[in-house]
């Protein structure tokens, strides 16, 4: 079809499209000229510009987000690191407190039972004491009143002798009886 | 429009081709035919177009905070996902950081430019103007199915490849590109030179002119096909009685091909603009000092493996 269109056009049937136009040649060069003179002088320095900008703007977004990111992510980590240092301190103070009031109750209880033992000598010897004052004086009584008794029931006074046989007497019989 | 077009005639090559009669007179002087005027036209819209967006995607005013940094506007969003998926996706990936800051505006206006200039050919001007009765055409069709246009077109992206050449080779090295480092090789291969250099030394202006001829044929070829489509039911060949049972139904039927030849025009349209400019890329970063070297690591590697055949 375009074959014989050419061909019709050949034999002057219509414009052949191959025909040189030294004027629309002309006016091609000048449009084009003109137009990419302008074009790359007013229109693509703009356009890029402000398409690099726009891009520097939005990778600098990116950027500034992702620090903020990581010194959101440092300052967790450091949050952390820090409530597991205080969870570490404290850990380690409540062992010491508490190892402290053992070592305390230890030597409280020590100082105590060693108190109770002091005092419950002391209290066995004051015990003792009483004890032999108590049978000193029952011994002394025992004789007085062995020795009123013998002499009324005598009606005289007893040697010295008697007396002293009477009280070994009276204690042997004491003892006999567990006093 | 099919009525537009019976009164045009028969011959689809007409809706597609220059007029080429003179539609502006000053006086006597008379200047500038459909395709000049859609030229203009493009160049004007294009530049202007381009403008008020770049006043959209620029950074505002610091008082506005962070939505300084937002474009305003659905077409200055569109042209800037166009202007970063084809720098960052298309031409970096091919010329690197460096070329593409350097390149990036020259191929992107070549794109909006061509491209502007294919989708001002997808609106109907010349029908239109058929249809509303106007005797002078003013304007119309597709600037860039006229081989005038891309091969001026290619001749910017030849410069732009020539100047990209010596600025990065020098000229002693693009010379030795175009031997494909063939003389720094061993001596038997230095009678394939003179082959090598008179290949590549055409190659230099075939690839540019492959640009301008793919650019051309393809917008060229899919407004024929349109037109062909449209005038189809028309065609005297076919020999339809008009408003006739066999009329209609062709006319239906030709009408939602057209419909759909239509989109994929649109979609030609931006293809080619693409192409053209990525390509002119590819042909861009064929010339750098990257490319160079790696081709004298092939002749280098081509060179052991003589050695190590002898």
């Amino acid at each position: 079809m375009l074959l014989s269109l050419v061909l019709a056009a050949a034999d002057g049937d219509a414009v052949n499209p191959m025909n040189p136009e030294k004027w629309v040649a002309g006016t091609a060069l000048v449009v084009a000229s003109v137009a990419f003179t302008l074009l790359m002088w007013k229109v693509w320095p703009v356009i890029t510009k402000g398409l690099d900008e726009r891009n520097d703007k939005i990778l600098g977004e990116i950027k500034a987000a992702e620090d903020a990111r990581a010194q959101a992510k440092q300052a967790l980590a450091d949050y952390e690191k820090s409530l597991a240092d205080a969870r570490e301190e404290a850990t380690r103070t409540i062992a010491e407190a508490r190892a402290e009031a053992q070592r305390l109750a230890d030597e409280m209880k020590a100082s105590n039972e060693r108190d109770l033992a002091e005092r419950m000598a002391r209290a066995k010897a004051d015990i003792e004491a009483a004890k032999k004052a108590a049978v000193a004086d029952i011994h002394n009584h025992a004789s007085e009143l062995a020795s009123t008794v013998a002499g009324r029931i005598l009606q005289r006074e007893i040697s010295p002798g008697d007396q002293a046989r009477l009280v070994e007497e009276s204690i042997r019989e004491l003892d006999a009886a567990g006093v | 429009m099919s009525s537009t077009l019976l009164a045009a005639g028969t011959d689809p090559l007409s809706h597609v081709v220059n007029t080429n009669k003179t539609i502006w007179w000053v006086g006597e002087i008379g200047f500038g035919t459909a395709h000049e005027v859609m030229l203009v036209l493009a160049g004007v819209i294009t530049v202007v177009g381009l403008l008020l967006v770049s006043r959209r995607i620029r950074t505002g005013e610091e008082s506005q905070g962070n939505e300084r940094y937002v474009t305003k506007g659905r077409l200055a969003q569109i042209i800037e996902v166009m202007v970063i998926y084809l720098r960052d996706q298309m031409l970096e990936p091919v010329l690197g950081e460096k070329q593409t800051r350097r390149w990036a505006p020259f191929l992107l206006s070549v794109f909006f430019l061509i491209l502007t200039v294919n989708l001002l050919g997808m609106i109907p001007f010349l029908d239109l103007q058929h249809f509303l009765g106007m005797h002078h055409i003013a304007l119309g069709g597709t600037a860039t199915a006229n081989i005038n246009v891309t091969v001026v077109f290619a001749l910017f992206a030849f410069v732009a490849i020539q100047i990209h050449s010596f600025r990065e080779l020098g000229f002693l090295g693009w010379l030795d590109h175009l031997t494909c480092g063939l003389t720094k090789g061993p001596k038997g291969l230095l009678l394939v030179v003179p082959i090598v250099f008179a290949v590549e030394f055409a190659g230099v202006f075939i690839k540019p002119v492959a640009l301008a001829i793919r650019l051309f044929a393809n917008m060229m070829g899919g407004h024929i096909l349109l037109a062909t489509v449209i005038m189809l039911p028309s065609m005297p060949q076919l020999a339809l009685e008009v408003g006739g049972g066999s009329w209609l139904a062709i006319s239906a039927a030709t009408g939602a091909f057209a419909v759909a030849l239509t989109f994929l025009e649109l979609f030609v349209a931006f293809l080619q603009a693409f192409v053209f400019m990525f390509l002119t890329a590819v042909f861009i970063s064929l010339m750098s000092h990257e490319e160079h070297e790696h081709e004298d690591h092939s002749a280098e590697e081509v060179r052991e493996e003589l050695a190590a055949a002898h």
